[in-house]
């Protein structure tokens, strides 16, 4: 029929001027399927038990996201699953993103028991990312256990020199945080390597057997603050513990851990060390090295070492308001932008576009939507 | 009983007095899916849900989503469980974003979560013809 309206095209989801723009996504994941994973399982024994009739996660969870959305846990895949690199390529151009850094997501593992599976499945998983992704020119990063160094270190000599690895992942959870020295050779590889550490959050926060963590009973109070805490907690312990005294070169990339927590950690660790700076002499490092103090205020090391992935950006709508977080985070030192894709938090670029805040700071936009992630990513 | 007169140079009709413009012809909106059209500078979205049309904003209130979108097909989608990005859901009469799943009343524009809505629409079908009141 002929029509004086004018039908829409249905594949432009993000401003135009999204795709004048370049986009690097610091947070894009991938999700092989189970089968796929153990053909990658090379170790017998392990892919024996990996294929009872428990499957991979015999784990059961005391609580679920899946509660708090209307799909459940389709929630984990409200856009689709990407398997393969062009299923990548397809989803970045309905989001004008240019550069994706994709990651294999098992975020179950931390919270599974068993090292030796734990470990056979991360492998597996990486070997499937190079083959798949990797190989086909897709930046790409690399997941290696926070439960076992000497794994970790393992991973990294393995694939750490490839080109196409950009960054390495890894989690954050309610267990041991980063600052602890039995890190420091991961740190030490890492910088020669010259790549950044990506730190997610864990589904090890989810069945939580604390007295705290038992009585939060939405995803409001776990993903969105859970999650944030102990990406602070994190971060003020590798500062504070002379972690980026020692390894300076080092990039932190907390992912999904929030953002606008910065303006806090900046002042209040800036005001409480100035205040009480003698037992910093005393953290294993510094006492190792006869060091008294750091050698930057603490939120030099956070502006310089630390960036953190703006999924979900959570913008106020005030730009006055936004602009003036902005600047209190030092976003244009430490944002990245991130789309956490395909899961139902997906957060595409539109902020940048539809915000006074970026549109007149395009210096700012370029700065978190590429910029800091391009000088720290081993592109 | 309504009162139908039809202008079909303008493609508009009107209905209980008030004008519609055609937006689409029934077939060109598949159950379960919609469209987007710009009308008069509004972006509005036509949902078929069951054979009954609804028109609302086409963005959503939350991160301007194309609402339009929802009931497309996943990446993958044979390895997904719901296999579409968001959707229309007749029996409730609402539509659920295709990012984040905000489900809006097909009829109000409503989010009854937040609070927040969309504009909604009049819309009718006659003769295979799908009508919005603007």
């Amino acid at each position: 029929m002929e029509s004086s309206i004018q039908r829409l095209d249905p594949d432009a989801e993000v401003p135009e001027e999204a795709y004048d723009v370049d986009v690097v996504d610091l947070d894009f994941h991938v999700n092989p399927r189970q089968e796929d994973l153990k053909a990658y399982v090379e170790d017998d024994r392990a892919l024996d038990r990996l294929s009872t009739e428990f499957g991979m996660w015999p784990i059961p969870d005391k609580w679920d996201a899946a509660y708090a959305i209307d799909e459940g846990n389709e929630g984990l895949f409200t856009q689709g699953r990407a398997e393969v690199a062009e299923d990548v390529y397809e989803a970045c151009e309905r989001f004008a993103i240019d550069e994706p850094i994709v990651n294999a997501a098992i975020n179950g593992l931390p919270h599974q028991h068993h090292p030796v599976l734990k470990n056979a499945v991360l492998h597996a998983g990486n070997s499937y990312m190079l083959d798949h992704f990797v190989d086909e020119g897709v930046p790409t990063a690399l997941s290696i256990p926070k439960w076992d160094v000497d794994a970790a270190l393992a991973e990294l000599d393995r694939w750490g020199d490839e080109d196409g690895v950009v960054a390495v992942y890894s989690w954050f959870d309610p267990r041991e945080p980063w600052g602890v020295e039995e890190f420091d050779p991961v740190f030490e590889k890492l910088e020669s390597l010259g790549l950044p550490l990506l730190l997610h959050g864990s589904l090890a926060f989810w069945p939580q057997h604390s007295y705290i963590g038992d009585e939060m009973l939405t995803w409001t109070e776990v993903l969105g603050f859970d999650w944030p805490i102990h990406t602070m907690v994190n971060a003020v312990n590798m500062i504070m513990r002379g972690v980026f005294d020692k390894y300076p070169d080092l990039n932190v990339v907390f992912q999904e851990g929030g953002h606008w927590w910065i303006p806090f950690l900046r002042y209040r660790m800036d005001e409480f060390y100035e205040m009480h700076p003698e037992d910093v002499q005393i953290t294993p490092r510094k006492f190792e090295s006869g060091e008294h103090y750091l050698q930057r205020s603490p939120s030099e090391a956070l502006r310089d070492n630390i960036y953190v992935c703006t999924q979900p950006m959570a913008l106020p709508r005030n730009s006055t308001e936004a602009s003036s977080m902005l600047e209190l985070s030092m976003a244009s030192d430490t944002f990245c932008y991130s789309s956490d894709w395909p899961h139902q938090t997906l957060d595409p670029p539109t902020w940048f576009f539809t915000n006074r805040a970026f549109t007149q700071d395009q210096e700012l936009r370029d700065d978190v939507l590429s910029n800091n992630a391009r000088e720290i990513l081993r592109l | 009983m309504t009162e139908t007169e039809t202008d079909t140079e303008a493609e508009t009709t009107t209905i209980d007095g008030d004008e519609y413009v055609a937006v689409a012809g029934t077939d060109e909106i598949p159950d379960g899916r919609g469209i987007a059209v710009d009308v008069g500078g509004i972006e509005v979205a036509v949902f078929n849900a069951d054979g009954e049309f609804y028109a609302i904003g086409n963005r959503c209130a939350h991160q301007r989503a194309p609402l339009c979108q929802a009931g497309s097909e996943k990446i993958n989608a044979d390895h997904t469980w719901t296999k579409t990005r968001g959707r229309v859901d007749a029996e409730e009469c609402t539509v659920s974003c295709p990012w984040h799943l905000w489900k809006f009343d097909l009829e109000t524009g409503l989010n009854e979560a937040s609070g927040k809505r969309v504009a909604s629409f009049d819309a009718a079908e006659r003769d295979g013809t799908v009508y919005v009141h603007i």
